[in-house]
């Protein structure tokens, strides 16, 4: 097998170099407040991703046609937006949740228990979570990531 | 300039041409605030590797931001296209991959995409900026074989895996052999790290 080994020239790394620009602080605060600027059109996008794996996956759905691959895409819209609701632990209960259902898909069997808890954790969390006192907020989060295999250090 | 990106480090990206490609609109979105607070003014956005594609086949790219999970052709795929059959210098641009949650199944995939870093959503600016200052200082090499295109997988040097002679040039056998000098005295060593006046 011939391995070729070679330095290929990194066009970025001369410009950031060059004079002008921002310092960094001045550029994550403009960031920041780009991202700010979307607060409500992303909460609305996490509202209505939570509405719809309610209706297609909650206990009224019908689940005998459920799929693995869209409930976890909606688990990860959940994830995208969900930076503006981390006060929550939205972004947490969703990263948790994907964790179940990359398992679930895996195995090629739902464990429907463990996504009711999931839905409810999330309904509350999205609802409550921000006003709830850490240290519960933390327990609650825990319970979901026993019930998912999730480990919190990973991605 | 400093190694660690400092709040006053200055990063000028006013030149720069980003695609960032994401197929969640609202994603999309938050990504595109964030990289034109930086300062980028030439940003093009393509919600589907077809649309990423398109346009890396008519422009000159410096940097690519793409999520990785999307339906039909994902980001794992496009940087393995990107790597192997865009043209230069596009083939080499640094890659910057986002993804909420990283399957099982894709965890092989992703390290062998042939992007230069990986970056955990939901994104923070910091972090992205950290990265993206980490991308443009990159110095690590570039490897090109049947079953791997992008940069060298390997962040440290620690010499070949015991038992194997290594492949790279300069790999060092593990084993060192017998000494072939007398060890130094500890007055020597200590005259190694004294302190003395530099004249300047």
């Amino acid at each position: 097998m011939s391995v070729r080994r070679f330095q290929p020239d990194n066009r970025l790394g001369g410009m950031i170099k060059q004079k002008g620009g921002l310092m960094a602080k001045d550029a994550i605060a403009a960031a920041e407040a780009g991202v700010e600027s979307l607060r409500e059109a992303s909460l609305k996008a996490l509202d209505d991703a939570l509405a719809e794996m309610e209706r297609s996956y909650g206990p009224q759905a019908d689940r005998s046609e459920a799929s693995f691959e869209m409930l976890y895409l909606l688990c990860l819209k959940v994830v995208d937006v969900a930076g503006f609701a981390a006060d929550a632990g939205v972004d947490k209960a969703a990263l948790s949740f994907c964790n179940l259902v990359d398992n679930c898909a895996e195995a090629r069997v739902w464990r429907w228990d463990a996504i009711d808890v999931h839905l409810n954790a999330m309904r509350l969390l999205r609802s409550a979570g921000a006003h709830l006192p850490e240290a519960e907020r933390a327990n609650m989060l825990k319970g979901l990531y026993k019930v998912s295999g999730f480990k919190s250090d990973e991605g | 300039m400093s190694d660690a990106l400092l709040p006053s480090t200055r990063i000028n990206l006013e030149k720069a041409v980003v695609l960032v490609l994401d197929d969640n609109g609202a994603s999309l979105d938050i990504l595109s605030q964030v990289v034109s607070g930086f300062g980028v003014k030439q940003l093009h956005r393509a919600e589907s590797v077809t649309g990423a594609q398109s346009l890396v086949k008519t422009k000159t790219f410096d940097l690519v931001i793409s999520d990785v999970q999307m339906p039909d052709v994902d980001g794992v795929e496009f940087i393995q296209w990107l790597r192997r059959e865009a043209s230069e210098p596009n083939r080499y641009i640094p890659v910057i991959l986002v993804t909420g949650h990283t399957r099982k199944t894709d965890v092989l995939r992703i390290r062998d995409a042939g992007a230069n870093f990986m970056v955990a959503k939901p994104i923070t600016p910091k972090v992205l900026l950290e990265r993206i200052f980490w991308v443009a200082r990159e110095d690590r090499p570039f490897i090109e074989c049947d079953n791997y295109v992008g940069p060298d997988r390997r962040f440290k040097h620690e010499g070949p895996p015991p038992g194997t002679d290594g492949r790279r040039r300069d790999d060092l056998p593990a084993e060192v052999g017998t000494a072939q000098e007398p060890n130094m005295s500890q007055d020597e060593i200590n005259n190694l790290m004294k302190i003395a006046k530099v004249q300047l």
